[in-house]
């Protein structure tokens, strides 16, 4: 994972984000990763997370995929004393940090994550 | 990956310094580590993340699971951060209203339990 955070970190930092938007970048991606590698071992399956990117001129999208089945249900927001799951806690962190996420899942094909994260005057330094 | 974790004493406070990244993989050594300090009857605990480079929702959980742990036996659990880009993380997440947040750890361990 440690590997993936500094490929992350190098392609943010190539396409001129300033040092916020890498840590932002490097967060939402270890999350993504997380919530893949969790499912995939809590759903047995052997299939490795793929991660992929793609540079567009004003934005640099990035996709997390995994081949273990979607969550069945909902899993409750709080818990017996108000605590929020560590998956509400890693969903609130991806929508917070990343500009856009997509997330498409099916029982037979997994679930992609996709995150987009806008180039634009702001954040250049 | 390798996680640092030192445990210290002040002021009747354990005080874990923890060095690196806290994720998936390194997560479960601090979570047993914690684990093993309320087993040991130690209450009031400071976890100290200014030497952290990397802080995810399996830290945050393995913290939250510290809390609930301290706190079925009357004690406490602060934090010490003052880095940005992992206050963040707890601001996004709302634990800044969960854990007391301290500059320093002299700071965490002197004040109220």
């Amino acid at each position: 994972m440690g590997i993936v955070r500094l490929a992350i970190g190098s392609l943010a930092r190539s396409s001129g984000l300033d040092e916020e938007r890498v840590d932002d970048m490097r967060i939402a991606v270890s999350e993504a990763c997380t919530n893949a590698v969790l499912t995939n071992e809590e759903t047995g399956t052997g299939e490795p997370v793929t991660i992929s990117w793609v540079r567009h001129p004003n934005g640099i999208e990035i996709e997390v995929r995994d081949r273990g089945a979607p969550p069945e249900s909902q899993p409750d927001a709080l818990d017996s004393q108000g605590f929020s799951s560590r998956l509400v806690m890693s969903t609130a962190l991806l929508q917070e940090l990343a500009d856009e996420l997509q997330v498409e899942a099916a029982p037979e094909r997994g679930t992609l994550v996709r995150l987009t994260f806008r180039i634009d005057e702001d954040t250049v330094t | 990956m390798e996680l640092g974790l030192d445990v210290r004493n002040v002021d009747s406070h354990a005080v874990v310094d923890v060095k690196g990244e806290i994720d998936v993989y390194t997560a479960p050594k601090l979570r047993e580590k914690l684990i093993e300090l309320v087993s040991e009857g130690s209450y009031n605990v400071v976890v100290n993340l200014e030497g952290v480079d990397f802080l995810d929702s399996t830290g945050l959980g393995v913290l939250v699971g510290a809390l609930k742990r301290v706190k079925a036996h009357d004690g406490s659990l602060a934090l010490v951060c003052t880095q940005d880009k992992i206050l963040k993380i707890f601001k996004i997440t709302g634990l800044t209203k969960v854990f007391p947040i301290h500059a320093s750890v002299e700071e965490a361990a002197g004040g109220a339990a």
